[in-house]
Parts: structure tokens; C-alpha cells; sequence
């Protein structure tokens, strides 16, 4: 039986082993390469994406259960030209080195910024738990975020 | 012709160009290349530490569904190493460590290369495994390669003998009479340290295809032309035949310093005729790392009550595993790490690579360097306390300083550490080293000192000046996170030629395209790859010079290169365009291009002192002071890091903000080594941790803001008075949160790492014992 639901905006259907992992579905089937397979466990967030509006590891979500959702990708984050404003500031900032753990860390924050557009740098600390860089050793990623305190960061994850 | 650059030109806090697609998620690294027109491959690993294979039986997973092909050790005859040739890629009789590749399968999807993996049957008959280096050394041990005698060996000079894999030794003065003396204190140490994984998030990965007659490898790599060395070698074909490419690396950190998977896809490609892509799961990243190796060392010095230190001698252990590897050439930095940092009267070094039935292990960002130097600054701060000597005040009359002579009898050229920390204390003054805070968990400040490296090298370059004024810089530079490829590459070239960086096209490294280099690690990239950019740009410059002469009818010596324009010295606006000259050239001697080149130089050791090591002396040393404070809870033993501060030897920051990224991020790496990254390695031979739930990397919550300072214009051969920067920040981490630790504790802290079980045992006064009797 086919899984129907919205990716990136349109419309997509899947109809393999209902047991394959959205993000396996993702970067095989649908050649979105963007989330990143790094521990396959949940624990790293390389592969974060939002699942209707909520910011989700996509290695521990069956294809089976999606039916009728909205996912977004980091490639349905911003435009073909434009930044959101936590990617602007990332670069801003020079905080990529590998860039592995960035699409997850794009999509973590920006959806927190939406719902806490002033957090604390502890508080953004706190939501980072669930996402890990090997490279940065994250102060400068918190810098990043910082700087956006006050300006109301744009929500360019569509829901 | 005189070089007409300005070299504050090439300092800037350049953005990198890779950061828009990366942070989008367009960035396609090796492990994103794999489509549905690829075949998809597995190994099959051993599941067991030390066997005989008595017979492999394919049959059944040759006839599952997609299997396209099966390779084993047969199909990959030739034997490869560091030193010694010990290792072919496939057991093929024997099996010498859990993990250790017996297959690979390709078929049309993962899932059934890995099923037709499941199917393969093998029958073993078990032999005795050593798993520790106490076991390897001890009498009688079982030998991991009981034909040890009969291998190639690839560097001469060194001693190695059963299950010691290679022998590095140093002995520079009357190292004996030193601790005879009778006005000396005698202090010992010994000290254990447990394996690091770098858990590059990228893990190894590969896709290879079979091109008229050539293999395509593109690959997850720091090393290019190792890869295409070692592939060919094993292979059992020309080098020439081997073709490798590098997109975006998804971090490396030492980790692909050597050829990994390449092989495998490379043979499986050339048996089904597609591209076979093979990437390495999670589990086998975590079961079969290349890690940084445990390591066992003893150190004693005889300390005169001045605090003189007159001898020293030291025995550093190091586990390579099943393999050789990187371990045998490793052996050769402890003269340099643990023989750093001080003036010694005589010193004798003794460094073992040791054999045992585990997992081969690597490369490392500050390979040997991190855990010798937490074991001497450990040492240090016993000495200091023997001999009753504030450790600031030691330290600061023992670093080695201008003329003063390395382990192997180097001259060291400037004083370099002595101002560093002279720069830390006035900045950060040290006020007390021990104390209980408020709320009752106990404080402990520590200040060390670290010896690095460049692992220099040669490199080539080849730089191209087009008709737009743009640029193209060709070499087998590898960007592996750390921005040298995205940076400081082209501002060096940039600098050269009077244009902007963005100007700069540099080419992703391609072995077809670019002459050999050594590999981006060792600090070297910047360095190495930077000097020849800067002789391939001496070539272009001398002939756009030469052309712009004749078209400004002035000497070219009298011509200034600046914002893209060429123009007569101290007349702004009376020259022309880079643009229009490149344009006139192309017309009368053709396109402007050259080629630059550079190796070490090698420094060499005094005569006699130094045996089996790969390099006499070090082409140029790094130094860092790391200082930090910490709080300690008694009970838990677990450790908050309260502030941590560095000062780096840069020679010159060329883009500071990024070598302040690389700190932050070095400096975090090195909090993981010291407090929770541990490895236990069971009976059977095999990691006890498999996955991030067990493996334990820094998360935000546990880190601080670095605070560093750049420390410049200490002697370098690189261009620009250039170091690397990228490796040496991760050098002292575990030693100054160690002796904070135990300044905080006021306990002997020398294992890593210290987990708050293990701080919580030191507490109690009931640590596990260690037998250090195998360190001789």
C-alpha cells in the first residue's frame, strides 16, 4: 500500500517496504541527500527534519507511519537563492567546517527560534541536546544564535 | 625578480565558499554520491579476534537475489604497510582481529549485499589471542604475525622482534651517570591511556568505477596519493591505473590519513564492470576505527634541587593493533612530544609499536602528542611537588628557548614558549591552584605546555592565471572541514598575484590533475601546499611582469601587483588591468601558467642519537600553553571545566577567525578525549562501545568559549611565516584538565579518561591497580 503524504511542498508517493526509514526513503528513493545519515540511532541529529511542524530525527520514523504528514527537508528550508536567517547566520558567523551536522542543526534551530524568538544561551545549549557537531565544538553556533535575539528569526519551514 | 606582494595582504577574516551549499544541505560528499545507477557493497567482517580460516563458503550468497559479485583475499594479493608491508586487506587465512574484513559482496541494494554477507559461511578454528600489551609482551605470548620475519620491509633502521612491531629509540648524553648522582631527586610516573575514536561525521566511504582501463576512485580521504599508492600496491597494478578523486570530506581528523575502503570498491568495480559504492556503517565506524592507540609510558627524571632536570628516560608503549599502521612511523614523535617542552641534560626514549589481536589503529589530530604530553605535564607537576618548586616557576625556566637542543639533539631556533607563557600569566595571573568552592565541590587550576609539529612533506601546485583575471589553483588539497582549502589557499594565492580570494578557482583534489602530496594532516596543509602555491605564483607572476613591462614600457621590477591592476610603483592608476595583460599574453607567448613544488627540508638529529625513527628532527615546531580551571564534585567525580584559555604558536594568523574556530573545536575534541570518550575493548577483541549511546562525544551543554590568543612571529619556513593551526589546539587538553584535576583532588590523576567512576574511585582511594611490569 502506497504512502501518501507532502514533501517539500508537493505531493509525493511511496510504495516500498514500509519498515524503510524516512531518511533512508529520503536519500535513496527520493535522492534528497540534504539529511544525513550519521548515527542511525537518534542521538546525533543529522538527520532532523520537520514532520508536521515539528523538528523530528528521520532515521527512527518508519515510512509506514507517514501517511496523510507534511514532511520538510532542509532542502525545502529558504529558497534556490535566499538563506533563512539562522543559515545567514552561520555564515555570518564562520561557524561550518565539515558541514555534516548543519542541515539538522538549521532545522533544530530554526524551528526553536520560531516557538522561543529570545532564548538564553543556556536555553539554546539545552536545545542543542539532540544535536552533535564533531568540528565547531558549537560556542560559535550559540554566537550565531544569539545575534539573532530580538530580530524574530523568519520561520521558513512551511508547515 | 623581487616579490612585489604585500604579505599583510593575505590576512583577512575570509568567509568560506563552501558554507551557503553546506548549511542548505547541497553539499554532495562521498557518501551522498551513491544513486540507484551504483551497486551497492558490504564486507564481511570477522566476528571473532584470532583464527585460522579452515574454508569460506560462498555458494550460497553467490545465488541471492542482486549479488553481482563476491571479492576475497585472492583478488587482492599484495600486503601494505607503514615501515613494514604487514597487512593485505582481506584475512585470508588467518584472522588477526574482530573486525577484519574476510569479504566484500556487491549487488543491486545494500540491503542485499548485506544479506548475501549474512550467507557466507566461514569455518574457523580458533587460535590464542593477545588482547592487551601486557599479554603481546609477556613471555611465550602467542605471535599476531608469526612470520614477522619474512615481510617486506618499506623503511629500514629500526629493531622489532615478535610481537614488537617497531622500535624507536633516543639516547643523547650519559643518560646513566645522570641518575647516579647524589644531588639529584629521582621522580617516576606511569601513566594509562585508552583509544579515541574520531568519529568523523562523514563515515569512510567510497565509490569506484572501471574506466577505460582505470580505476576511478572517488573517496572520503585526506591522502589522494596514498590511496592510489596503496590501492595499486595491494591491487597488484600500476599506479598509474589508479585515478582518485575528493569531493567535500565530511570531517577527518586523522582518521583518513590512510588508505580504508578504496580497495574493496576498487575490485569490486572492476569484477561487475558499474560503480560500487561502499560506505562504512556506524557500527563498523565505531568497531573498526583507526583510533588514537591506548597507550602505556613510564617516565623518570633526575631533578637537581634547582630544578635542573639532568636526565631523563622514558618507556612509551604503544598498541597498533592487529597491523602496523600508522603506530610504526608514530613511534617515531615521542622523541619530540614527551622528549618536548624541556631542557634535558641527557635523556634515553624508548618507544615500542606493539602487535595485539584488536583492531588496527591510526592517525589522530596530534597523533602520540596528546597523551605524551599529558603523561609529562603530569610528570611535571610531580617533579615540581618532590622537589618543592611552584610548577609556573619550573616550567618557566625548563622550556626549551633559542638555541637550547630537542631530545635528538636538534637546535631549537628562538625563544618561543618562555614568552608565551609569560603572555598567559600576565593576562590570566595565577592566583591559587587548589581550593573548595561555595558550594563545596573542590577547584583546581593548571597551566601546561605542548610541543607539536608540521608534518611538512612534499607538495605540488599548479596555478593558473585566466584571461578574466581569475585564478585556478590545482593540487591534491583535501577540504576536510578545517577551511585551509577554502582560506588560507586563496589568500596565499591571492596575495601573490594582486587579485581577490573569491577570484581564486581552486580545484578539488584529483590525482589526475595535480602532482603528489603527502596528505592534508599533520598541521601541514597550509604549510606545505601554501609553498608551493606560492612558487607556482612566483612563475605566473615573473611572466605577467614581463608581458605588463613591454606593454607599460617599464623594468617589471619597477611594477607593483595590487586589486587586480598592475601598476608602476608609486604611480596608482598609471598601469592597466591584470585582465588586459593576460589577454595582450595569450596573443604573443600564450595562456600564463606555473608549477611550484615543496618538500621538507629535514632537520637532521645528532649523530647517533636517534634509531628507527622515520624523521631525525621536526622541520617546525609548534608550541601551545594551555591553562584551565575546573570544579570537582567529590562525590560523583564528575568534573565542570570553569574556563579554559590558550595561547598558540601561529607564526602568522592569515585568517584569525578561522584558526580561532579551529581552537574552539581542537580544544572540545580534547575535553572529549580527557573526560568521556572511552573504549573498552572486551574478550572476545571487540569495542564494548558500538554507538553514540556508549560512546560518549561533547554535547553543547558541556562545553565553554574557549578564550585565545594568538601568538605570532615565533621562526617558520612556511609561506608567510604561516604554521598550521588546525591540529595543534586538541595537543594539551588532556594534560591541563588532568593536573587541574589534581590540583583540585589533590590525588596522582594518570589514566584517560577520566570518567567521573574513575575521579570518584581516585577519591576513594580505591582505583583499580595497573601493572606497568611489560613497560621494561
Amino acid at each position: 500500500m502506497a504512502v501518501n503524504f507532502t514533501l517539500n511542498g508537493k505531493p509525493r508517493s511511496f510504495s516500498g517496504d514500509p519498515r524503510t526509514s524516512l531518511l533512508d526513503a529520503l536519500r535513496n528513493d527520493f535522492r534528497l541527500t540534504g539529511a544525513k545519515d550519521v548515527c542511525g540511532e537518534g542521538f546525533c541529529g543529522a538527520c532532523i527534519i520537520s514532520l508536521n511542524g515539528e523538528p523530528k530525527t528521520s532515521c527512527l520514523l518508519p515510512m509506514g507511519a507517514l501517511d496523510g504528514t507534511t514532511v520538510t527537508t532542509i532542502e525545502g528550508v529558504g529558497g534556490v537563492e535566499t538563506l533563512n536567517e539562522v543559515q545567514q547566520a552561520f555564515l555570518d558567523f564562520d561557524v561550518v567546517q565539515c558541514g555534516m551536522c548543519f542541515p539538522g542543526m538549521v532545522m533544530t534551530l530554526t524551528h526553536y527560534l520560531a516557538e522561543n524568538p529570545k532564548p538564553s544561551r543556556t536555553e539554546v545549549k539545552a536545545a542543542l541536546t539532540g544535536n552533535i557537531c564533531r568540528c565547531t565544538g558549537y560556542e560559535r553556533i550559540i554566537d550565531a544564535v544569539m545575534s539573532l535575539q530580538g530580530s524574530g528569526a523568519e520561520v521558513a519551514i512551511q508547515t | 625578480m623581487t616579490n612585489p606582494m604585500d604579505k599583510s595582504a593575505a590576512v583577512m577574516n575570509l568567509p568560506r565558499r563552501d558554507a551557503g551549499d553546506k548549511v542548505r544541505g547541497r553539499t554532495r560528499y562521498t557518501v551522498d554520491a551513491g544513486g540507484s545507477d551504483v551497486l551497492h557493497a558490504a564486507l564481511l567482517r570477522a566476528d571473532v579476534a584470532s583464527a585460522r580460516i579452515l574454508n569460506i563458503d560462498i555458494t550460497a550468497a553467490l545465488a541471492m537475489p542482486g549479488v553481482q559479485a563476491i571479492a576475497m583475499a585472492d583478488d587482492a594479493p599484495g600486503l601494505h604497510g607503514m615501515g613494514i608491508a604487514d597487512h593485505p586487506i582481506f584475512a585470508g587465512q588467518t584472522v588477526r582481529y574482530h573486525g577484519e574484513p574476510i569479504a566484500a559482496i556487491a549487488a543491486d541494494t545494500l540491503a542485499q549485499a548485506r544479506a548475501a554477507a549474512r550467507a557466507i559461511n566461514v569455518e574457523y578454528a580458533a587460535l590464542p589471542a593477545v588482547i592487551t600489551m601486557a599479554e603481546a609482551l609477556a613471555d611465550n605470548a602467542p605471535l599476531v604475525h608469526p612470520d614477522w620475519k619474512d615481510y617486506e620491509i618499506l623503511f629500514e633502521g629500526a629493531e622489532r622482534k615478535d610481537n614488537v612491531a617497531w622500535q624507536a629509540t633516543v639516547d643523547r648524553g650519559d643518560t646513566d651517570a645522570a641518575f647516579a648522582r647524589e644531588d639529584v631527586t629521582i621522580i617516576e610516573g606511569t601513566y594509562r591511556v585508552g583509544r579515541q575514536n574520531h568519529v568523523s561525521f562523514e563515515p569512510r566511504a567510497v565509490v569506484a568505477s572501471f574506466e577505460d582501463g582505470r580505476y576511478h576512485i572517488q573517496t572520503s580521504t585526506q591522502a589522494p596519493w596514498t590511496v592510489k599508492h596503496v590501492t595499486a600496491k595491494v591491487l597488484g597494478v600500476p599506479e598509474a591505473a589508479v585515478h582518485v578523486t575528493v569531493p567535500a570530506v565530511g570531517g577527518g581528523f586523522g582518521l583518513k590519513f590512510d588508505c580504508s575502503l578504496e580497495p574493496y570498491a576498487a575490485i569490486l568495480a572492476r569484477m561487475t564492470d558499474r560503480s560500487v559504492s561502499l560506505v562504512n556503517s556506524r557500527k563498523e565506524e565505531m568497531m573498526t576505527c583507526l583510533c588514537r592507540e591506548n597507550a602505556d609510558i613510564r617516565i623518570r627524571s633526575a631533578v637537581t634541587a634547582e630544578g635542573e632536570i639532568v636526565g631523563r628516560d622514558a618507556s612509551v608503549l604503544m598498541d597498533c593493533g592487529a597491523y602496523g599502521g600508522e603506530q610504526v612511523f608514530l613511534t617515531t614523535m615521542t622523541a619530540h612530544t614527551l622528549g618536548g617542552n624541556y631542557k634535558l641534560g641527557s635523556v634515553r626514549i624508548c618507544t615500542k609499536a606493539v602487535y595485539t589481536n584488536t583492531p588496527p589503529n591510526g592517525a589522530f589530530r596530534a597523533c602520540n602528542g596528546v597523551y605524551n604530553t599529558f603523561a609529562l605535564e603530569r610528570h611535571t607537576d610531580e617533579i615540581c611537588a618532590a622537589i618543592g618548586m611552584d610548577p609556573f616557576e619550573f616550567r618557566r625556566r625548563n622550556v626549551v628557548g633559542d638555541r637550547d637542543i630537542g631530545a635528538t639533539g636538534q637546535v631549537i631556533d628562538g625563544n618561543v614558549l618562555g614568552p608565551m607563557l609569560d603572555q598567559l600569566a600576565a593576562k590570566y595571573p595565577i592566583e591559587r591552584r587548589s581550593g573548595t568552592l561555595p558550594d563545596g565541590r573542590l577547584y583546581g587550576r593548571s597551566t601546561t605546555v605542548g610541543t607539536w609539529f608540521i608534518f611538512v612533506g612534499p607538495s605540488a601546485a599548479t596555478v593558473i592565471l585566466n584571461a578574466d583575471a581569475s585564478a585556478t589553483l590545482v593540487t591534491a588539497g583535501v577540504e576536510i572541514g578545517s577551511g585551509t582549502m577554502m582560506q588560507s589557499l586563496p589568500q596565499i594565492v591571492a596575495a601573490n598575484l594582486g587579485i581577490h580570494p573569491d577570484q581564486v578557482i581552486v580545484k578539488t583534489a584529483d590525482t589526475d590533475a595535480a602532482g603528489r602530496d603527502l596528505g592534508v594532516g599533520g598541521g601541514r596543509t597550509t604549510v606545505s601546499i601554501g609553498a608551493a602555491s606560492e612558487a607556482a605564483c612566483a612563475q605566473v607572476r615573473d611572466q605577467l611582469l614581463d608581458v605588463a613591462s613591454g606593454l607599460l614600457q617599464t623594468k617589471p621590477d619597477n611594477l607593483v601587483l595590487t586589486a587586480g591592476r598592475i601598476e608602476i610603483k608609486g604611480r596608482p592608476g598609471s598601469g592597466t588591468t591584470i585582465a588586459q595583460v593576460v589577454q595582450h599574453a595569450e596573443t604573443t607567448i600564450g595562456p600564463l601558467s606555473g608549477s611550484g613544488a615543496f618538500t621538507a627540508p629535514g632537520v637532521p638529529a645528532m649523530p647517533g642519537c636517534a634509531a628507527g625513527h622515520f624523521i631525525d628532527a621536526i622541520d617546525v615546531p609548534v608550541f601551545a600553553v594551555h591553562d584551565c580551571e575546573v570544579a570537582v564534585d567529590a562525590v560523583t567525580g564528575h568534573v565542570e571545566i570553569l574556563s579554559y584559555r590558550v595561547v598558540q604558536d601561529v607564526g602568522r594568523a592569515l585568517n584569525p577567525r578561522a584558526v580561532r574556530g579551529q581552537i574552539q573545536g581542537g580544544v572540545v575534541q580534547g575535553i572529549g578525549y580527557a573526560l568521556s570518550e572511552e573504549i573498552t575493548i572486551n574478550q572476545q577483541g571487540a569495542f564494548d562501545q558500538t554507538g553514540f549511546e556508549t560512546y560518549l562525544l561533547p554535547l553543547a551543554g558541556d562545553v565553554i568559549p574557549i578564550e585565545s590568543d594568538l601568538y605570532e612571529g615565533a621562526p617558520s619556513i612556511g609561506p608567510l611565516g604561516t604554521k598550521g593551526a588546525g591540529e595543534v589546539p586538541i595537543l594539551n587538553v588532556a594534560a591541563t584538565i588532568g593536573c587541574a584535576i589534581a590540583n583540585a583532588t589533590g590525588k596522582p590523576i594518570s589514566t584517560l579518561p577520566m570518567t567521573p567512576p574513575k575521579i570518584a574511585a581516585v577519591l576513594e582511594n580505591r582505583e583499580a591497580f595497573v601493572n606497568f611490569d611489560h613497560l621494561g
